[in-house]
């Protein structure tokens, strides 16, 4: 038997299909700058979800637990061996994600004979200042996009671009604080999950999001689901600029 | 270590046959530094001259550095390797905490450093590169600070209330247990009171020793670490403390 080209595109389209059902369910994640640092946010049952990398370096994403351990394990291992053979400054977003991780999930992708990468994975670096953070997503594929100010990830394309209007809205001016920062996110999480599995809503279009259906939403998703978030903090002076939020600062955000 | 040794990153210190032994090449060296227990954990004080043979190289050395948010590192001896090694320990403490999702455990961290100093002794004992620290911990579980001191080698000796290390420090041994018997524990005091001691502790170790520049020309570093986690003692609270020493 030959293998012709027809036979690799067909085998893209093959994997490209089951990748994509199988992340369509996944809980989406929401990244967000802040005046005072870089938050994400998540929803999730048991397992963590969100990962200090390096310093200034987070990351979270959705899709198979196994295959985000490896990005997140690759990351680290990187950013570490980086930071003490030149220095911390030289660990950046655009090395870690476009050097380190990017091509081996393009590899895996490509490879037919072995399985590839069911994620979707947001890394956040913070900057010193809102403008100078940094968003990257990366795609199961290996394809990544650097963005400002927000990113999101989430079962669909289609849902992620709904959730960043709800995460930079038209009138939205300068760095919100975290408050609105958080409440941004939870609403892009609940839009994100609801494009991405109610087939319905993306008839209707994006007009029937109204806010009553997001509450109602985040109330059913809240029975079982907990809010996972955590910020690079800015203005820290502890060593670790990393922190998962604790109950009792998300508690204010949820519904009643 | 071994992920650095599997990249290459980490160099092993270089054993040179005895009979083959050079001249030792001049090398830097930090003088003295204190660590005192007070009442809210344990405050870190180090002149900032460094020393080569009898030159002075340098008046604004860091000797107190924070390892990570709970932990301590002053160091005396040898510059170059104590500083290599400080940061082989940031990253060591740092990667684990990050990969295992948990902090590493006080002991890990102790044995850690007793492990880096042992991985050094080949070089020391050729007379180079010879480094002892002070490590001081905040100790979350027992609620209170520890200091620990260490030899060349890597042992490992916890000390009640103080510890100090450096040219100076075998001077001033004696002032420490006049202070201790006549003005009570570090322990209690506070971080006034305590400062106030330590920076005399350095203006004698400054006395007696050519190699210790004391607080007079420039400020020393200052750090504590607390339940809260490390805190530098800011300039002006040392220039006062100073101020009422100078009568």
């Amino acid at each position: 038997m030959v293998y012709t080209p027809y036979d690799f595109n067909e085998s893209v389209r093959h994997r490209t299909e089951y990748i994509e059902e199988r992340l369509r369910d996944g809980s989406p994640v929401a990244g967000i700058s802040y005046d005072g640092g870089v938050l994400l946010l998540t929803l999730r049952r048991t397992q963590r979800k969100i990962f200090e990398v390096y310093d200034r370096l987070m990351f979270a994403g959705l899709g198979n637990q196994s295959d985000l351990e490896i990005i997140r394990v690759g990351a680290i291992d990187f950013a570490h061996q980086e930071g003490y053979a030149r220095s911390p400054d030289d660990v950046t977003i655009q090395r870690v994600v476009g050097f380190a991780i990017s091509p081996g999930i393009k590899r895996a992708f490509g490879d037919v004979l072995n399985a590839p990468f069911v994620v979707r994975a947001l890394f956040a670096e913070m900057g010193r200042k809102p403008e100078e953070d940094l968003f990257y997503t990366l795609n199961y594929d290996g394809e990544f996009v650097s963005l400002n100010w927000a990113a999101a990830v989430a079962g669909t394309p289609e849902a992620e671009e709904q959730m960043m209007r709800q995460l930079v809205p038209e009138d939205a001016e300068g760095a919100p604080d975290l408050q609105t920062a958080l409440r941004r996110a939870l609403r892009a999480w609940a839009v994100g999950r609801l494009w991405a599995t109610d087939m319905h809503l993306q008839e209707e279009g994006a007009e029937s999001l109204t806010e009553e259906r997001i509450e109602t939403f985040l109330r059913e998703q809240l029975q079982d689901l907990q809010v996972e978030a955590a910020i690079l903090d800015r203005f820290t002076k502890r060593e670790r600029k990393f922190r998962l939020l604790k109950e009792d600062e998300i508690r204010p955000i949820l519904p009643e | 270590m071994a992920l650095l040794r599997a990249h290459g990153l980490w160099r092993e210190p270089e054993v040179t046959p005895a009979e083959r032994v050079v001249p030792a090449v001049q090398e830097v060296h930090g003088t003295t530094v204190i660590a005192l227990k007070y009442r809210d954990g344990v405050l870190n004080v180090g002149d900032r001259r460094a020393t080569s043979a009898n030159a002075i190289m340098y008046d604004r050395a860091e000797k107190i550095l924070p390892l990570d948010d709970y932990t301590l590192i002053a160091i005396a001896g040898s510059y170059a390797r104590a500083m290599e090694i400080v940061r082989y320990l940031q990253h060591s403490f740092k990667y684990y905490a990050r990969t295992q999702l948990q902090e590493m455990s006080l002991e890990g961290k102790l044995a850690e450093v007793s492990r880096a100093l042992a991985g050094n002794l080949s070089m020391a004992l050729q007379g180079i590169g010879l480094f002892i620290p002070v490590v001081s911990a905040y100790d979350l579980e027992r609620g209170e600070g520890r200091i620990f001191f260490y030899d060349g080698m890597g042992a490992r000796f916890e000390s009640v209330e103080f510890g100090a290390a450096g040219s100076g420090s075998e001077r001033i041994r004696g002032v420490f247990d006049y202070i201790l018997k006549t003005k009570g524990p570090f322990h209690e005091m506070t971080l006034k009171d305590a400062l106030r001691e330590s920076l005399l502790l350095l203006d004698i170790a400054a006395d007696l020793d050519s190699a210790t520049a004391g607080i007079e020309k420039v400020l020393p570093v200052a750090r504590a670490v607390t339940s809260e986690g490390i805190m530098d003692i800011p300039e002006e609270m040392l220039s006062d403390i100073r101020a009422s020493l100078r009568r």
